[in-house]
């Protein structure tokens, strides 16, 4: 029994070794483990992420898209995407949403369960970036709901996705969980 | 030919362009004449607002002949007391969803279209309001009932399908997966979905009218940002159609990087599209391969422009970087990357129960894909051989040897296999491309455009064919900036190739078109 418990932590040691092709900077790498010791102390288990596109042009998706493939493979830091608000700790908005998303983005906040947090993923959700100032956006993710933290980046690269995960984990105190 | 000429009001040439000003009775015949007779293309549609400059509207319908570089412009004029002009669908149904736009953003109706609705804007966006008019705006109290879109103004109906059990499914706007947003109403009979109503748009973020507020240079910013996997694509044909305004030529070196750069975008699209596709039958092993694949290309792409996604490469007059000082890198993962792909192939042409779920399904005919004007690989995988690459040559197109793979199949296999004939393809050019010395500077100095002065822009994207139409102001600044992304010519072409399909294969249909939501909505 203890021997197996032992193989399973060898195993989980090896497995949080990044593939060659994953590039980030040798101190980043250190802080990118944490995210699992993060995430399991928030959130006990995991951290479920919703994926909400509010008029981005696709770059930001392909990014969140890259992050489960096997280079970085999110789901080794106890985090994955969910189909379905209802199952979602985290939102991940990107796009500078657009008026014809306005509403759906506002359901989809409301049918994420109480506590969650909100992260505007790339300069167009921060506000609006090259769209700004357009008469078909809202510039940025924060004036239609509550956002938590920005990650900034056009688009930003799937490590520098998960380093803002991080820093809002940092944020948070273990001892209270993130309420709205 | 002649019988359009001699009709013609007006007639303007510039490069390959030729604008013939036809009169209101004889626009839809004119147009019918080349579609039905000549078998021309309609490659886009699109209207100006040029009441300031000589009191009109005008329509223009935007033709090409296969086998002929060579573009014919049918433009009519629509004078402020009668804001109607004939409507080509009738004829022409590729025409319907471009009139629909111009009716949406313009305020021009097109007479005798057999839609109503609205195409663009959705039920709360103001009735009788044409953002791209010169004279347009949008009041503030107007903007936020939009956004929150409770107020119905302009209700759409979606069309119903009636009988003994029919039942609908809608999907969407915010999807399953990591997927751009829209909305689905299938109708099914059990698991057969009968009909599918694509509801688009919302991600509609008025970049046309965005380009007007910036000066050429910043708009390929903008360029760049309007499909995100086609970002290389789409600055190239609107970095093109300014520098065909403006009079300007490349040099060899610059037109060599955007072609390696455009073959690069290529590739890395269709090896993640066929991993997707892996992804839509539960083949987990060809998904992780074609994500691995195309991670280590995204990888070279930062190497070598500093972007992933081939961002800040082009300028209007030629590119920032030297990318073939990266020569030997790009050489060693094409090896690479090569190797892979093969592998991948193996894989799913060796797998019988992957290939079974794409042989025989989302069928889209070759009669369909003509009279909707489908593009890029959609099309080619239905048996069109159309190619702008090959059809109007640019960049260094005229001088590579490639082919434009068609397959006659029209189904999920087919596409998956143009994919592959043209990613081989990709790789060959590139490697082609690599091996030559180039002269010239990196980019050349850009020149004030001619009051009024107009161009077509033009490339093969990934999905299909990029078209931008730009026209300056009177001193040289952005008048109008038309831009037609593939995905708005495909989109409608899905519902047919859906039909008779079961709802669980939705998912893989769709994966195989690729279609972008972003570049479509604009």
């Amino acid at each position: 029994m203890i021997k197996e418990i032992l193989k399973n932590i060898i195993r989980r040691k090896q497995a949080i070794r990044f593939p060659e092709e994953f590039q980030v900077p040798p101190d980043e790498e250190l802080e990118i483990v944490d995210l699992e010791k993060k995430i399991h102390a928030i959130f006990k288990r995991s951290l479920m992420i919703r994926m909400i596109d509010a008029g981005s042009c696709n770059a930001c998706e392909s990014e969140c898209a890259a992050l489960s493939n096997p280079v970085y493979d999110i789901q080794r830091f106890g985090m994955g995407f969910v189909a379905s608000p209802r199952h979602a700790d985290l939102l991940l908005v990107t796009g500078p949403v657009s008026r014809q998303m306005e509403l759906a983005l506002k359901k989809t906040y409301l049918a994420t369960p109480d506590p969650k947090l909100v992260i505007a993923c790339g300069d167009c959700a921060r506000d609006g970036g090259i769209y700004k100032g357009s008469y078909a956006v809202a510039n940025g993710v924060a004036n239609v709901i509550p956002v938590d933290a920005c990650i900034p980046g056009c688009p930003p690269t799937p490590a520098a996705i998960l380093k803002g995960l991080l820093d809002l984990l940092n944020k948070l105190n273990a001892s209270k969980p993130p309420r709205h | 030919m002649e019988k359009i000429l001699k009709k013609a009001i007006s007639i303007k040439e510039h490069l390959n362009e030729q604008y013939i000003e036809v009169a209101r009775d004889d626009f839809r015949e004119t147009c019918r004449y080349l579609w039905k007779e000549k078998d021309a293309i309609l490659r886009l549609m699109f209207a100006t607002d040029e009441r300031k400059i000589n009191g009109s509207f005008k329509v223009h319908a935007v033709f090409s002949i296969s086998g002929m570089d060579r573009f014919l412009i049918i433009v009519l004029s629509l004078q402020e007391d009668d804001l109607t002009f004939p409507s080509l669908t009738a004829d022409i149904p590729a025409a319907h969803w471009y009139e629909r736009e111009i009716r949406d953003m313009f305020g021009l109706h097109p007479q005798g279209h057999p839609d109503p609705r609205r195409l663009v804007f959705h039920d709360s966006f103001p009735s009788r309001s044409y953002p791209l008019r010169k004279d347009w705006t949008l009041t503030e109290s107007d903007a936020k009932e939009w956004g929150d879109g409770m107020i119905e103004k302009e209700p759409y109906r979606f069309m119903e399908v009636e009988g003994e059990g029919i039942y609908e499914i809608p999907v969407g706007p915010v999807h399953a997966g990591i997927i751009e947003p829209g909305h689905f109403r299938f109708s099914a009979v059990g698991e057969t979905i009968f009909f599918l109503e694509p509801r688009l748009f919302y991600t509609h973020k008025g970049t046309e009218k965005l380009f007007e507020s910036m000066d050429f240079e910043e708009g390929v910013k903008l360029a760049e940002r309007v499909s995100g996997t086609s970002s290389f694509s789409h600055s190239s044909a609107y970095c093109m159609a300014v520098e065909r305004m403006m009079g300007i030529h490349l040099t060899e070196k610059a037109e060599a990087a955007r072609t390696l750069l455009l073959e690069l975008e290529r590739l890395y699209n269709h090896i993640g599209d066929i991993g997707n596709l892996c992804a839509g039958t539960g083949l987990a092993v060809g998904y992780a391969m074609g994500a691995v694949t195309k991670e280590k290309l995204m990888q070279l792409n930062q190497r070598v422009t500093g972007s992933r996604y081939l961002r800040g490469v082009n300028l209007i007059g030629g590119v920032t970087q030297d990318i073939f000082s990266h020569s030997d890198d790009i050489r060693s993962t094409l090896d690479t990357v090569t190797r892979e792909y093969k592998d991948l192939m193996e894989l799913i042409l060796g797998t019988v129960s992957h290939v079974e779920r794409l042989e025989n399904t989302g069928v889209l005919s070759r009669e369909i894909a003509r009279k909707l004007g489908a593009t890029g690989v959609t099309a080619r995988a239905s048996g069109i051989s159309d190619d702008i690459r090959h059809v109007h040559p640019h960049l260094f197109y005229d001088r590579l040897d490639f082919e434009a793979n068609t397959l006659a199949g029209g189904d999920v296999f087919a596409r998956m296999m143009v994919r592959a004939a043209d990613s081989e393809c990709s790789i060959s050019i590139m490697r082609a491309l690599l091996e030559g010395r180039y002269q010239g500077d990196l980019a050349v100095k850009t020149r004030a455009a001619q009051p009024y002065s107009a161009s077509l822009g033009y490339t093969e994207g990934p999905r299909g064919s990029i078209f931008y139409w730009v026209m300056a102001d009177h001193d040289g600044g952005v008048f109008r900036v038309k831009l037609r992304s593939p995905s708005f010519c495909n989109w409608p072409v899905v519902p047919f190739a859906v039909h008779g399909n079961i709802v669980p294969d939705f998912p893989l249909c769709n994966k195989s078109f690729n279609l972008s939501y972003s570049g479509c909505d604009m």
